[in-house]
């Protein structure tokens, strides 16, 4: 801990402690993990109902109490248009690793093509001159996928031009 | 309708300090308790039943209601219910509190929220509380995200830092009237904000809220058991909640409608008009500066795209019609479990006219606006006389 010059010291007692969890993802969420390793595909899911489209996929369409199950999956392109952004740069622990998360960082808001929903998620850019509202985004793979969403999508890009 | 009309009748709050280490958490909420006891004149005895709130894992510390259920908050063999629902605790608390006693099922509550935050981490904190797999990863706590809202608001409407620090140097130069705030910065320029350093484009540090500790504590009677404790009380007229989301991305929500929902709920039950009119002050929940300019759009005080103007025509201002945040908000303090109930009690301090220095003349009608991690917005309006 540090003190100030002059500042008593303070009567400490230090534990690290690994608290480890469990976390059941749903049905949907393993099927987007398998086609994610076994095909590089993202998929959501489509609300046979009103035909809204999640992505993260979800088990229930919210709007209308409608269940989706792995027959309601659409895949969907690894690309999107960017809604916001920020580049992250402040040092934090992330509960997930229990390091610290590593910054700065390139943070995007967008929507996936296809899909009604926006999701977040890493961008390959610090430099904020350079990230614009409305840029177009793509997703870039790893070599070896393991059915893992940040080892296997680790950010997206920036599209410098619509192909 | 309630079937009893419910008011503040007591009121107690901590000096707010970056840590206090001088304390543990049940002494800490001990002293605001003791202060609302005192205010209100009653015993422990005399309290129906408890409500308390944190975030107890940003601390992690996941048993508060034990110890808080007798040394801190007389709850010892009294009904205690606990909420927890992140940035909006402290206004959930406050609504949770209002059911109880409106309801008719307790005559007296009390209702105390604290948070003890650099005794963990709050970022690390508020990622725990969004989803493991598909948000955590990405997320670095609130202040991404309101970078994010920031951002898009500022690219939509225009809105310049120079206006967002604004919001900075009114907050912080109120609170040097409120001997609790924890930041109290009377001489703070436009230029130290615009000059801090960039911790998340646009979000400059002057232009987010601090990490706090402290306490706040609120008592509640009926009508009846008001009459006998003051008569100076500050009467509960409407509390709205809204919030409709699962994951922080399913809607842009950069301006908040859940904020425009709650309040546009809270008007019409309230007979409220035109806020800026109708109401005398408001205490909202700002996070950031930019946070201030865009709220104050989503709660109606002006139109969308003019909380810029509304803080440059000088509206907010303690000088000005209608005054937000005499306090110093939450960029002044923020105790996490504690900050949305502080908002209750200023919005009370000023409907009772106990403001002292950040006093606002004669309020008869105060708003006081929750705001949380999940993007869910609460509003809650106060007066001088029960609505009738």
């Amino acid at each position: 801990m540090s003190r100030k010059k002059g500042q008593k010291k303070v009567f400490e007692i230090k534990w690290k402690t690994n608290l480890p969890y469990r976390y059941s993802i749903g049905k949907l969420a393993v099927k987007f993990f398998e086609e994610l390793k076994k095909n590089k595909k993202i998929m959501g899911s489509k609300c046979s109902k009103c035909g809204k489209v999640h992505f993260p996929p979800r088990a229930v369409c919210a709007d209308c109490m409608v269940e989706m199950t792995i027959d309601d999956m659409v895949e969907l392109p690894p690309k999107g248009t960017l809604e916001g952004f920020t580049v992250v740069n402040y040092p934090f622990t992330d509960p997930n690793t229990g390091g610290m998360r590593p910054f700065p960082y390139g943070y995007g808001l967008f929507k996936l093509d296809g899909a009604d929903t926006y999701t977040m998620h890493f961008v390959n850019e610090t430099d904020v001159t350079k990230m614009k509202i409305g840029q177009r985004v793509e997703a870039v793979f790893s070599e070896e996928l393991i059915g893992d969403l940040t080892a296997d999508i680790p950010y997206f890009n920036i599209v410098k031009e619509e192909e | 309708m309630s079937k009893h009309d419910v008011a503040v009748v007591g009121i107690g709050q901590t000096k707010f300090r970056s840590k206090r280490r001088d304390v543990n958490i049940p002494e800490m909420v001990y002293e605001a308790v003791k202060m609302a006891l005192d205010d209100a004149q009653l015993e422990p005895k005399e309290i129906d039943a408890i409500i308390i709130g944190n975030m107890d894992h940003f601390e992690g510390i996941n048993f508060s209601e034990l110890f808080c259920g007798i040394e801190g908050a007389p709850g010892y063999l009294k009904p205690v219910v606990k909420v927890a629902t992140g940035g909006t605790t402290g206004s959930s608390l406050a609504i949770c509190g209002y059911h109880n006693v409106a309801s008719g099922i307790y005559n007296k509550v009390l209702v105390v929220g604290w948070e003890k935050l650099n005794e963990g981490g709050a970022t690390t904190g508020i990622i725990t509380a969004f989803d493991p797999v598909w948000e955590r990863p990405s997320l670095a706590g609130a202040l991404g995200p309101l970078a994010l809202m920031a951002g898009m608001y500022s690219a939509k409407y225009g809105i310049t830092s120079e206006q967002a620090a604004k919001v900075t140097v009114k907050n912080r130069s109120n609170a040097a009237n409120n001997p609790f705030a924890h930041l109290q910065m009377p001489n703070i320029t436009i230029d130290y904000v615009m000059s801090s350093q960039m911790i998340s484009y646009p979000l400059r540090l002057h232009d987010v809220c601090p990490q706090s500790e402290g306490a706040c504590a609120l008592i509640y009677a009926n009508e009846e058991e008001t009459k006998k404790i003051t008569d100076n009380p500050a009467w509960f007229h409407v509390v709205e909640t809204a919030h409709y989301y699962t994951f922080g991305t399913d809607e842009a929500m950069f301006d908040l409608p859940t904020a425009t929902i709650a309040s546009k709920k809270a008007y019409k039950k309230a007979g409220i008009k035109n806020p800026v009119k109708d109401l005398d002050v408001a205490e909202i929940y700002e996070p950031t500066s930019w946070s201030e300019l865009s709220w104050t759009e989503a709660l109606g005080f002006c139109k969308p795209g003019e909380g810029g103007k509304l803080l440059d025509e000088g509206i907010t201002l303690m000088s000005g019609e209608f005054p937000v945040n005499p306090s110093g908000g939450v960029l002044s303090t923020n105790p996490i479990g504690a900050t949305a109930l502080v908002r209750v009690a200023e919005a009370a301090i000023q409907v009772m006219g106990r403001g002292e220095k950040r006093q606002v003349p004669d309020v008869e009608k105060a708003l006081a606006m929750g705001f949380g991690g999940s993007l869910w917005s609460e509003v809650l309006i106060l007066g001088k006389e029960p609505l009738r």
